[in-house]
């Protein structure tokens, strides 16, 4: 790939609630420029180019990227789209960059990437929070061997029902979310997922995954999976019935780390060395001096106006915009998509293998899992 | 009285008064509802109001098969149904696309006439002088989009409205209530000032709110789609003497409510609101930019608010004051 270093032509194509967590981080990006977007909705395609200042809105896409030439697409559309509109992209000539999920199941992917293999083109998926500062420090402070060797991760997303898209997915029983084959969950979990995948040695672990329905509801709101690797552990909780939150806990042979990406911190918590008593000392003292430079660093980062909700996302683009540029690495190996695509599909086929036929809450769609894993 | 009118948005605040109304007068009244909805309080009204007659159909603002039926024998569309909060985009998709795939039903439909209930707010309050009269005849906002959603949908809606009316040549009248105040909604709204947290932070005080009590607007609406010979008109609902920011603060303090605020005086809401503008983009984002000059000026600019069209040409008069109005919301709120 030859490297480029004018301005990247950027279009997107969907212009829902998340087009505008993109086009607010393309456009603090200085060698991104926004080109056009599109919509189904010219309604919806209006008010996001006047809004975010693009220059031409289409409710075509053929017409979009043969008038624009954009280099790179974001695909914000509803997940049951992406499959195909990501490979007409791809047809196209543009480099995709995919909303998560990334498609319905493993086979899609499979597809999708076999066809940007074909065509010599690229596609990431917004697995944004892997860059976010948050994890990327945590990153740092495991590979120093501050917490030893990973051996367990925790990842859990408190969804309340009642926000601004649960609750629109709660009213409205033919709401596209719910008719993807792993539902609320399918739209959500890739984020606490991949939180875990990331540092999980094993491709495939062994998957035991449960779902359940709150009251009052007619479709599965609760998610538990439990994972086994070779010698590690992972545990991910999805609840509609928590406060909005994204923790992921690692545990390593030396000690613990606590990220919270909303609170934007990071608590360590190690072995104490002292004997006895003094260690009952020792750990407060630690969480002090944790909690201190919390507060220092997120201060610092507010100072410098370094504090957004989607940072990781801006990262995630610059980097990917980078690579189709001919300016580094790929952000995210397609393998890694795949893998998640791939446990995503065996975790709701777990969860449908323990619901009773009669009480089956979802429509069956269950991927073809093994035939997906031989094509690897 | 034989009019058949279609109302949408029927189950909300403003709806259920203006279907009371209308069968008062005795219409019919197919009121479009989501399966979803509560419907109790309409059929409730229907038993209150025996001259009119009541008819609830369940259906989809997004689905013009649903709408053919639903529109079937309609002589007026009321589409009060809208989107109050949210992105732009969840706006948009909640009142501008279901407006757009009604308006063109009805179109199809040949009803009479399409009365669309927009907003006092579409108007660019921000460039207009202070003390000036905003009536009918002033300019629509030309950047609502740095404006805040609600005032963006209601502007595109009204944009795509006309566009199909005129070519569809379907009768429309807009609707531009001030705001909507009663039993069951606030009288402290952002016109009054900003709420963080349990802090209200008073913008002014002096300059005259653009309210009017839920039956009278209602009423206001009703004629809109019954007065002969407005096809093509705009109208502004407003009531008569209208409270400032300072009698509404006093009035409920005045009765018990305990507001902790804190007063930014006329003259430093545009320093503020450029402070807080110029932070907002320096630091891309960081805090929002909920306030900037264009924003505080649409909202907060010193306006008198006229509501002689209304008057003159639906015959309409504010039938509840602005006093009585208050009293009705306090006494509901105490219940």
């Amino acid at each position: 790939m030859s490297v480029t270093t004018s301005p990247i032509r950027v279009a997107l194509v969907g212009c829902g609630q998340i087009a505008d967590a993109h086009l607010s981080q393309i456009r603090r990006i200085r060698f991104a420029d926004p080109v056009a977007v599109c919509d189904v909705h010219p309604d919806l395609a209006y008010q996001a180019a006047v809004r975010f200042e693009v220059p031409a809105q289409f409710t075509s896409i053929d017409e979009m990227v043969e008038t624009t030439r954009p280099d790179v697409v974001h695909l914000t559309t509803p997940a049951h789209t992406h499959a195909a509109l990501t490979k007409k992209l791809l047809g196209l000539g543009c480099h995709v960059y995919v909303e998560k999920p990334f498609t319905l199941d493993a086979q899609e992917s499979l597809d999708v990437l076999a066809t940007a293999a074909s065509v010599d083109k690229t596609v990431c998926v917004g697995h944004d929070q892997l860059f976010d500062p948050t994890w990327l420090t945590a990153k740092k402070w495991i590979q120093r061997g501050l917490i030893g060797d990973v051996r367990h991760l925790e990842s859990v997303l408190g969804y309340p029902i009642d926000g601004k898209f649960g609750s629109l997915v709660a009213s409205d029983s033919n709401h596209w979310v719910r008719k993807l084959p792993g539902g609320l969950f399918q739209n959500t979990i890739s984020h606490p997922l991949y939180r875990i995948t990331d540092l999980l040695n094993d491709s495939q672990p062994d998957i035991t995954a449960h779902w359940r329905t709150r009251d009052d509801f007619d479709f599965p709101t609760e998610l538990s999976v439990q994972m086994q690797g070779t010698k590690q552990t992972g545990s991910l909780t999805f609840s509609t019935d928590l406060p909005h939150q994204r923790i992921t806990r690692v545990y390593g042979t030396d000690g613990t780390l606590d990220l919270d990406f909303d609170a934007q911190t990071l608590r360590l918590s190690r072995r104490t060395k002292l004997p006895g008593a003094f260690a009952k000392l020792e750990a407060p003292f630690q969480q002090f001096r944790n909690s201190c430079w919390n507060l220092r660093h997120n201060m610092w980062r507010f100072l410098k106006a370094d504090i957004h909700y989607f940072a990781g996302m801006k990262t995630l683009f610059e980097e990917y915009y980078a690579h189709v540029q001919g300016r580094g690495p790929i952000p995210i190996e397609p393998d890694e998509i795949h893998r998640v695509a791939l446990l995503m599909d065996r975790i709701f086929e777990h969860c449908r293998s323990r619901d009773d036929a009669s009480e089956n809450p979802m429509e069956d769609k269950s991927p073809q899992t093994s035939e997906a894993v031989s094509c690897l | 009285m034989s009019l058949r009118a279609l109302v949408t948005g029927a189950t909300g605040f403003l709806g259920q008064r203006l279907v009371r109304s209308l069968l008062e007068k005795g219409a019919h009244v197919r009121c479009l509802v989501r399966q979803s909805s509560n419907v109790a309080t309409l059929t409730d009204l229907q038993s209150q109001n025996p001259t009119g007659q009541l008819e609830i159909v369940t259906g989809d603002l997004g689905d013009s098969k649903s709408l053919v039926a639903s529109l079937e024998g309609i002589d007026v569309v009321y589409h009060l149904a809208a989107a109050l909060s949210g992105s732009t985009a969840s706006m948009f998709l909640g009142s501008v696309i279901p407006m757009r795939t009604l308006a063109e039903a009805a179109a199809q439909a040949n009803v009479q006439r399409f009365v669309l209930v927009s907003s006092l707010g579409v108007y660019g309050a921000a460039e207009m002088r202070s003390g000036t009269v905003l009536d009918e005849s002033a300019p629509v906002d030309p950047h609502p989009e740095q404006r805040d959603p609600y005032s963006f949908s209601k502007i595109r809606q009204e944009q795509v409205a006309r566009e199909i009316a005129a070519e569809r040549g379907m009768s429309l009248v807009v609707v531009r209530p001030g705001v909507i105040y009663g039993p069951g909604r606030p009288l402290l709204t952002s016109r009054v000032g900003l709420s963080i947290g349990p802090l209200l932070i008073r913008m002014g005080g002096r300059q005259p709110l653009p309210y009017t009590y839920v039956e009278n607007c209602a009423d206001a609406i009703m004629r809109a789609g019954m007065v002969p010979d407005i096809d093509g008109e705009t109208v502004n609902v407003v009531d008569d003497g209208l409270p400032t920011g300072k009698t509404v603060v006093r009035f409920l303090k005045s009765h018990g409510q305990r507001i902790r605020s804190l007063w930014v005086p006329a003259p430093c809401i545009r320093p503020l609101a450029a402070l807080a503008g110029w932070y907002a983009n320096w630091s891309e984002g960081q805090i929002p930019a909920v306030l900037t000059p264009y924003k505080a000026m649409s909202m907060w600019n010193r306006l008198r608010y006229s509501n002689d069209k209304a008057k003159r040409l639906l015959g309409w008069q504010p039938r509840v004051s602005i006093e009585e109005g208050f009293r009705r919301t306090i006494r509901e709120r105490r219940e």
